[in-house]
């Protein structure tokens, strides 16, 4: 019965569910995990990364740029950087749009676009795809942290039916659940940046598949205010910085090696 | 024949327009207000090509309000004046160019500063401590030269303000009777009287 | 049979049903409760809030919204499509405002509404939107309070109380009970408050209450308030139950009197009879 209204496109069902949109949820739970924390001064986002191989060429993330390798963590603009879990090309094409519409913003109003709004915009045309056209939804749930001075610091969260929320801490991809729970024992009002690190690094390593955690399976990033111009500034970490904050974190690999020259 | 003044001062902007609604060498009415209120904190005057003024005005006016009825907060001073410049630019280059002059003051509640800013019917833009738009502005502008004070409390800035009125009913052949005053500061917008 | 009929939007069913349209009712039915009561010179918006957990920030989440000064929205059903429309409304208050200088009436705005809605129904290639609304308001120079309603259908009316969402049934049924004409402020927001908990369990910190006095006055109550409000309708409905309890002891205690007596008189009876 049910396989009438979950075939095409976005219509209702006769208990008026939308199964194509739960579908797409339900894609998304199975993607990478992305985790955001919003402390005092500053947000903190990680990402677990599916993509890997030792022939997979990293070399364009390690020379720079933005950082990162560019697969679930982008910036958006220079005051808001996003995580991504789902369907990597669909995550692809709302990535520009909502880099086009900060830079639409930019252009009309000479500011950053606003948290809220940026997230507003990708919502608006999430929400479009699911209701005409002929369209599926897209299959993207993401993390928004950003800066403005409305608000100071903000983390959002959009789903691929078009709605957000405002959080101080969450999650979303695969093992969702269990960070949602670690996070609400462990988040306190008032966490500043380098704690919420350690709490972001802390719950990664825990609900993550693998059993350690490295660069290989780890975007990071943080959004904070540049001490001496007061600007939003965001830092994509580079695979050799995650190591080595992994280290400091003492959740880094040990080098297996040595263990094996020590026994 | 229209005559803007603006200028800036400790906490406050003051902007000061003529009330003649003229056609030709027909003056129609003496109690017209070329002083928009955009927002809590925003205000507007403009003069220019009669008509095309006040549909401009109107125009920005409800954007402005659509702006912060959408996202529950006003736009600030800076970004407004930005995309007031913009639709004049874009206007400029239509089939139908707007031909209005703008003075712009505004106070920005985030970082408790006033804001000024000219804005001619080319789309031309700059953030001043003081301006005037008009006839007004060849005698006005040497005096605020003179008497202008960025940090000068509102008594004083009206005491400029008249200054600069004076001298314009005293030397242009075709100075307007009467001003309307308005200053924006930290608890809004409100006339006040000379 | 009616299987191609409820697919295609536009169409039919033979029995002259269009699915997609009473689908986005059930998706309505599913969204929170709210709660609109119209009193002498006010209107009562009230809604039913999902409990914000523990790490959501309560700003984002917003069900009554304002169109303009003197015009509120609250809606149940999809949240996304809500604010979609809801953004569709505001622009034409403003773009109302510029081309006939006026203000919007709440009537105006709540037919624009439907109107849109209306044609989401009957377009190739789209779904209706999945949301009712519930629009009050003022309009300009004009005391009367005005308290509309719209469909996924695109229908639209006018009433003295109604409500949307979950329950929303036994909401309408219990105001239809207990809604007066020209009820002062406080007993407008208590009806509403009343009505609110004939579905919501959890009291006042699940409530959201909005007040329109007058045109562009508005004002939400905050939770001390309502918790008053809440407070003040158990003690009232306890002092009721009491009532109620101490009747029904006094009917019961004369029933056993009754009874007794003639109990006492059947177990006469026989002595009498041997």
């Amino acid at each position: 019965m049910a396989r009438r209204y979950d075939s095409r496109t976005t219509i209702f069902s006769p208990e008026g569910r939308l199964y194509q949109i739960e579908y797409a949820m339900e894609a998304i739970s199975h993607a990478g995990t992305v985790l955001g924390v919003l402390a005092k001064d500053g947000v903190v986002l990680a990402a677990e990364k599916k993509v890997t191989g030792k022939l997979l060429d990293m070399s364009g993330a390690r020379e720079g740029g933005y950082g990162g390798s560019g697969e679930k963590i982008f910036l958006l603009n220079s005051n808001v950087i996003s995580g991504v879990a789902g369907i990597a090309a669909d995550a692809n094409s709302l990535v520009n749009y909502a880099r086009t519409a900060a830079q639409r913003h930019l252009f009309l109003y000479n500011e950053d676009i606003p948290v809220e709004m940026l997230t507003q915009r990708l919502c608006d045309l999430k929400q479009g795809y699911t209701q005409f056209g002929g369209l599926r939804p897209f299959g993207v749930s993401l993390l928004y942290a950003g800066y403005d001075p409305h608000y100071a610091f903000q983390l959002y969260h959009s789903d691929p039916s078009g709605n957000y929320s405002g959080w101080k801490a969450t999650c979303i991809g695969a093992n969702n659940g269990t960070a949602q729970s670690l996070l609400k024992q462990e988040y306190k009002d008032e966490i500043d940046v380098e704690e919420a690190v350690g709490l972001v690094l802390r719950v990664m390593s825990k609900t993550m598949d693998s059993t350690t955690l490295g660069s290989e399976k780890l975007e990071f990033a943080t959004l904070t205010l540049d001490p001496a111009t007061k600007q939003p500034k965001a830092k994509i970490y580079k695979p050799s910085e995650i190591d080595a904050l992994l280290k400091k974190h003492d959740l880094g690999k040990k080098d297996e090696d040595t263990e094996m020259k020590t026994t | 024949m229209d005559v803007s003044f603006a200028l800036t001062g400790k906490g406050y902007v003051l902007v000061a327009a003529d009330t003649t609604a003229a056609r030709s060498i027909v003056k129609m009415k003496g109690d017209e207000d070329k002083i928009k209120s955009l927002g809590p904190h925003l205000l507007m005057a403009y003069s220019g090509e009669p008509g095309d003024t006040v549909n401009f005005a109107e125009y920005i006016e409800r954007n402005i309000r659509l702006y912060q009825i959408r996202n529950l907060y006003p736009l600030r001073p800076p970004s407004a004046a930005s995309w007031i410049r913009r639709s004049l630019a874009d206007s400029l280059r239509s089939r139908s160019p707007y031909s209005v002059n703008l003075l712009l003051g505004g106070y920005d509640t985030s970082t408790y500063t006033p804001h000024l800013y000219w804005i001619d019917y080319l789309g031309t833009m700059a953030t001043v401590p003081f301006a005037a738009h008009g006839y007004g502005s060849y005698f006005a502008l040497s005096l605020l030269d003179r008497y202008h004070d960025p940090e000068a409390p509102l008594e004083e800035g009206l005491a400029t303000l008249k200054r600069c009125i004076d001298e314009v009913s005293k030397r242009l052949v075709v100075a307007p009777g009467k001003y309307k005053v308005k200053v924006v500061d930290k608890d809004g917008i409100r006339e006040v009287e000379l | 049979m009616s299987r191609s009929y409820d697919r295609a939007l536009t169409v039919f069913s033979p029995d002259g049903h269009l699915f997609q349209v009473e689908y986005a009712l059930e998706a309505v039915r599913k969204g929170t409760c709210a709660v609109g009561v119209r009193g002498k010179d006010v209107v009562v918006l009230g809604v039913e809030k999902k409990s914000v957990l523990q790490l959501q920030d309560p700003r984002t989440v917003r069900k009554v919204v304002m169109l303009d000064d003197h015009v509120c929205l609250a809606f149940a059903g999809l949240t996304a499509d809500g604010r979609v429309l809801i953004d569709k409304a505001r622009i034409e208050c403003q773009s109302h405002r510029l081309t006939v200088e006026d203000p919007v009436t709440v009537e105006y705005i709540t037919r624009h509404i439907a109107g849109i809605q209306q044609r989401y129904t009957q377009s190739g290639g789209v779904r209706p939107f999945g949301i009712s609304t519930l629009i009050v308001g003022f309009d300009p120079h004009d005391t009367r309070p005005r308290l509309y309603m719209t469909e996924p259908s695109g229908i639209y009316s006018a009433w003295k109380a109604n409500a949307i969402g979950r329950s929303s049934k036994t909401v309408r049924e219990f105001l239809e009970k207990n809604h007066k004409d020209d009820m002062t402020r406080d007993e407008t927001i208590k009806l509403t408050v009343k009505s609110l908990l004939e579905v919501v369990q959890t009291g006042a910190k699940n409530i959201e209450i909005s007040v329109m006095e007058s045109y562009g006055k508005v004002t939400n109550l905050d939770l001390p308030q309502i918790e008053a409000i809440v407070q003040e309708i158990e003690r009232e409905k306890e002092a009721e139950a009491e009532r109620k309890r101490s009747r029904l002891a006094a009917t019961a205690a004369g029933q056993a009197a009754m009874s007794s007596r003639v109990g006492e008189a059947e177990a006469a009876q026989p002595s009498g009879q041997q």
